[in-house]
């Protein structure tokens, strides 16, 4: 046995890991070392193995495969390189998890929030140009003068041409169950469909969320069904491009008597 | 009311240290990959909660021991 053999130790992890966890212990060890710093890196551990935890049961494949560092930090610095895989993998293949104001190194995601993907109402200047159409139709009940501007720049449609709008929708444009296009649109205009990711906007305080399964796999499926309602506008808004004039007629019935007309099912789409 | 000096006092007291102290040294020293169980997360929040309760009282005491107006000892410990 040669020398360099002898002096070869056969440890279970590579020697950059072991060298980074002995880089964080010195760091932290070099830290004022009181009851309050302790209490911090009490909470930071148990933090990042909640995360850890959650890592290897969403995603095992990926844990396994992993060779990011659990102690190294990571672009988060309040995170390990682990943790910061966590949140990409979540972002890439759950929901946009890294969009929402957490564009700086430092942010914490003790609880997180989630971006609003619903059009802001409330107080941002809405640009009909940037909107599906059928969205920008459905703005006739709220926001008259400048839905009917836009409708009448590009279909040469007024106001005067269609029958007057109720200032309170039909009860029965909030059933759920009629399965209605024209309902899921003006739920969505109304922010009440029920979806996180529909029903929140920049204005109000967001909701925080925490990190465990139920709650991620929760948002993901919300994320999804978000991005089916505005799917199913397509065909809505190619129904209004074909013949604005039905289409809006038929909406401000929908609007006033909660009278449906045929084919505006979701179930009726295809 | 107990005749006891105030060193008397601290003289009697039994040492201890806040416990999350120790606790994050244990928890920096472990294997991150092996992860916590129930039972250590448990004894992490309790130890947490001890800890956090200390420390509040801790900065009560300072908070009183700064509003309070210096008076004069009957006792001048020796040097003074």
């Amino acid at each position: 046995m040669s020398v360099a053999q002898g002096l070869t130790i056969s440890y279970p992890w590579p020697f950059g890991e072991r060298l980074s966890k002995s880089i964080e212990y010195l760091s932290y060890k070099t830290r004022s070392h009181n009851a309050i710093a302790a209490q911090d890196s009490v909470a930071a551990i148990l933090s990042e193995q909640q995360k850890y935890a959650l890592y290897k049961e969403m995603f095992p494949k990926e844990w396994s495969r992993s060779r990011a560092s659990l102690y190294r930090r990571g672009h988060y610095e309040k995170y390990s390189e682990r943790v910061n895989e966590l949140f990409q993998l979540i972002n890439d293949q759950c929901f946009p998890l890294l969009e929402f104001a957490y564009d700086d190194p430092e942010s914490e995601f003790e609880n997180f929030a989630i971006p609003p993907l619903n059009v802001d109402l409330c107080c941002e200047e809405i640009w009909f140009d940037n909107l599906r159409l059928s969205y920008a139709a459905g703005l006739i009940f709220y926001f008259p003068d400048e839905a009917w501007d836009f409708l009448n720049e590009k279909f040469k449609v007024s106001r005067s041409d269609f029958p007057e709008i109720h200032s309170d929708p039909d009860p029965n444009v909030w059933d759920r169950k009629n399965g209605s296009l024209f309902g899921e649109l003006l739920r969505l205009i109304d922010h009440s469909t029920g979806n996180p990711w529909l029903d929140s906007n920049y204005c109000q305080t967001a909701d925080w969320y925490t990190w465990d399964r139920e709650t991620i796999e929760e948002l993901t499926k919300e994320f999804r069904a978000a991005n089916e309602t505005f799917e199913k506008l397509t065909r809505l808004d190619e129904m209004i491009e074909a013949d604005p004039k039905k289409m809006l007629r038929a909406l401000i019935e929908f609007w006033n008597k909660g009278n449906l007309p045929k084919g505006m099912k979701c179930h009726e789409q295809k | 009311m107990d005749a006891s000096s105030p060193l008397e006092l601290l003289i009697g007291e039994v040492e201890q240290i806040n416990p999350a102290i120790l606790l994050a040294e244990e928890f920096m020293r472990r294997n991150a990959e092996v992860l916590l169980n129930a039972e250590d997360i448990n004894r992490a929040e309790e130890i947490l909660h001890i800890g956090r309760t200390e420390i509040d009282v801790i900065n009560r005491q300072i908070a009183a021991l700064v509003r309070s107006s210096a008076s004069p000892s009957a006792n001048l410990p020796i040097g003074f």
